[in-house]
């Protein structure tokens, strides 16, 4: 059944030492990549298949999680959310060309995240009504069945981790000046057993150019603003002089 | 540039093109003894003869039809020779047959009219042949009385006219008319390829309550109909399948085949498509159930409800000639079988526009910067994604977008509404933003607290905006730092796509990032950052 993935990066069969690791996850170890800013937040580092995952609430922390497995090939479908910013997620390393979009799923939709977990190896669900008992076992016995993972921008009570946004800091901007440039955010996991003791990791969520990094250790506790504006302040200021607009807007006055 | 083609070819561009026509001349009693329809299914024999002669036939109306002369004439001996051929062709059918060949196809039909079995109009002797008709044949309801009244009676009359003259008395139509008059077609004739039908189907006496022998039949109909295309040498991009239920209704869905899909593939689409029916119906039985209505919905195991299928029909859309598929060597995304199992199931259950695939375009605001193609679907954006656009918005770009944006006011201090000059000034400094999120919207938005609002326990504690949101009413935020206006004018030479906006990006007291945009005084937010 892991097969496909193997086809999707013929390449990544013949490199073994320089290629990226996540490749080298992909095929049948029980693991799918994701992005190396989040790989302390998940036991094993990576997300496991057959598993849930549950963040809270949708926002660009679930399209992060499915980033590094979209990255290394595989396929995400994405449920129930057509306020998707797919530009946002591409920055965020998903591949806009293995993403499948089912906007309004209805009310069959536990049979569509089922049709869709057997060929998909994410599927990222916002469930349109709380599912019953009785559905939620049904899916994870077929999450647990096709070795997919299931990421739910909500609440999933049997997940086996949970991401939640503790803390958000937008950067870039101040009253009338400036522009949004990067978020940095603490991110919460806690999970079930040797899980279970919550940690914490302060990411940018967005970068700068909308990439998901770890925030470095000496920034973490700061004001981090100085580390945003010096890495691309002078692009935008070009961008816009080339573009001609003279609308930058200092007009705080 | 097809006139540029021909003319370096070497063919001068104003040849008239030789036209024949052939015209049954008894053709609307025929078609009067069978009522219509049946009446033009009779002259495909007759189409079908002369497209011994030539492939390429317009069909005019039922009963006359033409063909480009040129070839078969020098093939056949000529065009009298060629004219008398078809005629026997024709006539050994059990048709009356008149054939006339002109330069063009106005005077080929009037020749064809003219009661003679063979009329052959010299080249270059159209005007002279048109010349004695009334103008009431150049059909043109303006031109038939105020032609007569003016005193001119004859084509050749209206013909021997300035054609300036004419155009500047008579306007577009007096001058089509006047070059139809001195000889000169108006269009060049639109032959089509022979077209056949190449749908195959299958009826089902009793009718097949189970799936299971619709599905073995389709995969017999799917290898006849590879079969036929192959035959032609032709492709479809979708097929058609088509089944018909005993009550009547129909469940027709196209599926994308682009050439590539076996019968077993094709007959595993019909096998969704009827399983995406049950399941609808079931659906409408349980309600229709509920409502006391449902008498006659009978549940069988494994297949078909009420009453079963009698017909299944596959039916190839959009042909092409059959060149094979070069995909790329590596790079391209090429969904799996397993990926596109999976895709094609929920298309079967949801609809073929239910599942998308987006492609990244250009634009200026979030919402355009996706293109959402159904998945199997090719679609190529209209604003590419590779072009500067100035003014759109800096990266990090929004991870929510809003389909449809939200309603909401940004006031100052005082809570007067902020607005923006023409200068892209803001009046003031936004200090509140209200909102408006619609409960579908904000409940279907976050995962936090979609079924009650007392729910707010450990992992629904994230939610935050979304629960004010559902409240009904607007909600309001501090709004903590801001940027912009950032004006855009967008297509202002079209009055109906035209879009004046001014932007902002605001961060509000929940640590929230916002897109708004302010429009004719109206607030929206387009975007969400988180």
């Amino acid at each position: 059944m892991r097969a496909e993935i193997v086809q999707v990066t013929p390449l990544s069969l013949g490199q073994d030492g320089d290629g990226v690791p996540a490749e080298r996850v992909l095929p049948g170890a029980g693991m799918l990549p994701v992005l190396p800013a989040l790989r302390d937040l998940l036991p094993g580092g990576g997300l496991r298949r057959g598993s849930v995952v549950a963040t809270g609430r949708w926002g660009l922390l679930c399209l992060a999680l499915a980033a590094g497995a979209s990255a290394a090939g595989a396929w995400c479908a994405v449920t129930g959310l057509p306020q998707l910013g797919v530009v946002a997620a591409a920055d965020a390393g998903l591949d806009p060309g293995r993403l499948l979009l089912i906007a309004e799923p209805g009310n069959s939709w536990p049979q569509v995240v089922a049709s869709l977990l057997d060929g998909c190896e994410i599927v990222l669900l916002c469930p349109p009504d709380r599912p019953s008992a009785q559905v939620r076992r049904k899916l994870e016995a077929a999450i647990r069945r096709y070795e997919g993972v299931l990421v739910v921008a909500g609440d999933w009570e049997g997940a086996q981790t949970r991401l939640l946004v503790a803390r958000q800091e937008w950067t870039g901007m101040g009253a009338g000046h400036g522009r949004l440039r990067a978020r940095k955010v603490q991110v919460v996991a806690d999970g079930r057993g040797a899980w279970s003791r919550p940690r914490a990791r302060w990411l940018w969520l967005p970068g700068p150019d909308g990439s998901v990094t770890a925030v470095a250790e000496g920034v973490a506790g700061g004001v981090p603003a100085a580390a945003a504006d010096g890495t691309d302040g002078s692009d935008w200021a070009r961008g816009t002089g080339e573009a001609g607009v003279s609308w930058r807007g200092a007009n705080a006055g | 540039m097809r006139a540029a083609r021909s003319a370096a070819q070497g063919v001068p561009r104003s040849a008239p093109r030789r036209v024949l026509v052939v015209c049954c001349p008894d053709w609307p009693a025929a078609a009067q003894d069978q009522s219509g329809r049946p009446g033009a299914r009779a002259f495909e024999q007759v189409i079908s003869a002369v497209e011994e002669f030539c492939p390429r036939v317009e069909v005019i109306r039922p009963g006359i039809c033409a063909i480009g002369a040129r070839g078969p004439a020098r093939y056949f001996g000529g065009e009298a020779e060629l004219a008398r051929k078809i005629t026997e062709a024709v006539t050994g059918r059990g048709f009356g047959c008149q054939v006339g060949i002109a330069d063009g196809l106005f005077a080929a039909r009037l020749a064809a009219l003219a009661g003679l079995p063979v009329v052959v109009v010299a080249p270059g002797g159209t005007a002279a042949f048109l010349a004695p008709y009334p103008v009431i044949t150049l059909e043109s309801p303006e031109l038939d009385d105020l032609l007569p009244a003016l005193g001119i009676t004859t084509l050749g009359e209206f013909a021997a006219l300035p054609a300036a003259e004419v155009a500047n008395r008579f306007g577009t139509r007096g001058a089509r008319a006047h070059r139809l008059a001195r000889g000169h077609d108006p269009r060049p004739l639109v032959p089509r390829p022979p077209r056949a039908d190449l749908s195959v189907q299958i009826e089902f006496d009793p009718p097949a309550e189970q799936s299971e022998p619709v599905v073995f039949a389709a995969k017999m109909l799917a290898a006849k109909m590879h079969s036929r295309l192959a035959d032609g040498g032709l492709a479809c991009v979708r097929v058609q399948v088509q089944a018909v239920c005993e009550d009547g209704r129909e469940i027709t869905r196209l599926w994308r085949h682009d050439g590539l899909l076996s019968a077993l593939a094709v007959a595993e689409r019909v096998r969704w498509q009827l399983d995406g029916w049950r399941t609808g119906q079931g659906d409408q039985a349980g309600q229709a159930g509920q409502a006391g209505q449902g008498s006659q919905g009978r549940e069988t195991g494994d297949g078909i409800r009420a009453g079963g299928i009698t017909l299944l029909r596959l039916t190839p859309d959009q042909l092409v000639r059959a060149g094979g598929r070069q995909l790329g060597l590596w790079g391209d995304a090429v969904p799996s079988d397993r990926v596109a199992r999976a895709a094609l199931r929920v298309q079967a259950m949801l609809g073929h526009g239910a599942v998308q695939c987006p492609v990244v375009a250009g634009g200026r605001s979030p919402a355009d910067q996706v293109l959402l193609v159904p998945f199997s679907d090719t679609g190529t954006p209209l604003l590419p994604a590779d072009r500067p656009w100035p003014g759109r918005i800096p990266a990090p770009a929004p991870a929510t977008v809003y389909p449809a944006p939200v309603p909401a006011r940004v006031t100052d201090d005082s809570g007067a509404v902020v607005t923006v000059t023409g200068r892209a000034q803001a009046s003031a400094l936004p200090a509140r933003l209200w909102l408006w999120l619609p409960p579908d919207v904000g409940g279907g938005r976050s995962g936090g607290g979609r079924s009650g609002g007392g729910r707010s326990g450990g992992g629904w504690s994230g939610g935050g905006w979304s629960d004010g949101g559902r409240s009904g009413g607007g909600r309001s935020l501090a709004v903590i730092s801001w940027a912009g206006p950032w004006p855009v004018t967008e297509r202002w030479w079209d009055l109906a796509s035209s879009r004046r906006q001014a932007r902002f990006q605001l961060v509000t007291e929940d640590g929230s990032a916002w897109l708004a945009v302010v429009q004719d005084g109206h607030w929206l937010i387009e975007a969400s950052y988180d």
